[in-house]
């Protein structure tokens, strides 16, 4: 699979959730995904529509731990911020949430609805999985919500979480994963990766 | 992977099934794709 052009239909396909969360896509979105994907109503429902209608998670990141007060965190593939949102309730007025997307539609989506929540201990940067524009050993944790299966060089991706990981930090994250293995000619299917 | 880059202390989670109603449920049904947590830790 050539990286450039796996990343390149990626990011139209994002672009156009981001644009268009209610239209038909291959995966659930927004308020019913987070429900089925088990986060708490508790949580999802004080965030408004433009925060959570573009969520596209495949799991629940926060599942086998929950973030704590003060945590430095990098969500990868942050999209249009709802994981982030949600860990920055998390991880209170004394931690820090940075989220990392490549797609522009997504970012100038995720910084509005930061502003609009009021979230002063959130910010959002233009970056690659495999280059995260995160110093070395800044973050406490690093979450991730179906992001990774998108990336051609998942090796680079895991040595960039363990690059900007502290020494004992966590990684959290959810992605799909599949129980039978996948010819050769579908890994070559970029429908089949994207969508 | 995650043992590859030196990762320990690995957890995952139950499956999930993410795409069931959706679309590309077919698509998953096929390669019996579905969704996990996953966590794993550092060394000090």
């Amino acid at each position: 699979m050539d990286p450039d052009r796996l990343r390149s239909e990626v990011r139209d396909k994002y672009r156009d959730v981001a644009a268009h969360p209610h239209a038909e896509h291959h995966f659930h979105t927004g308020r019913p995904l987070a429900a089925r994907l088990g986060y708490p109503p508790e949580v999802v429902d004080p965030l408004p529509d433009a925060a959570v209608e573009s969520f596209a998670g495949v799991g629940n990141p926060f599942s086998l731990r929950t973030l704590r007060p003060g945590e430095s965190v990098v969500d990868i593939g942050s999209g249009a911020g709802f994981d982030s949102f949600v860990a920055a309730t998390m991880v209170g007025a004394t931690g820090r949430v940075t989220g990392v997307d490549m797609t522009p539609e997504m970012l100038a989506k995720s910084r509005a609805n930061a502003r609009a929540l009021g979230l002063r201990n959130v910010e959002f940067r233009e970056g690659l999985a495999e280059q995260l524009p995160v110093g070395t050993a800044e973050a406490d944790v690093v979450i991730s919500n179906g992001v990774i299966n998108l990336c051609a060089d998942k090796r680079a991706v895991f040595d960039e979480v363990v690059r900007v990981l502290r020494p004992g930090g966590i990684l959290q994250f959810a992605d799909i994963a599949n129980g039978r293995p996948v010819p050769e000619g579908a890994l070559r299917d970029i429908d089949l990766w994207t969508g | 992977m995650l043992e590859d880059v030196g990762l320990v202390d690995i957890v995952v989670g139950p499956p999930v099934d993410t795409f069931g109603g959706a679309p590309g449920e077919q698509n998953a049904r096929a390669f019996d794709v579905y969704g996990y947590a996953f966590l794993a830790r550092k060394p000090s």
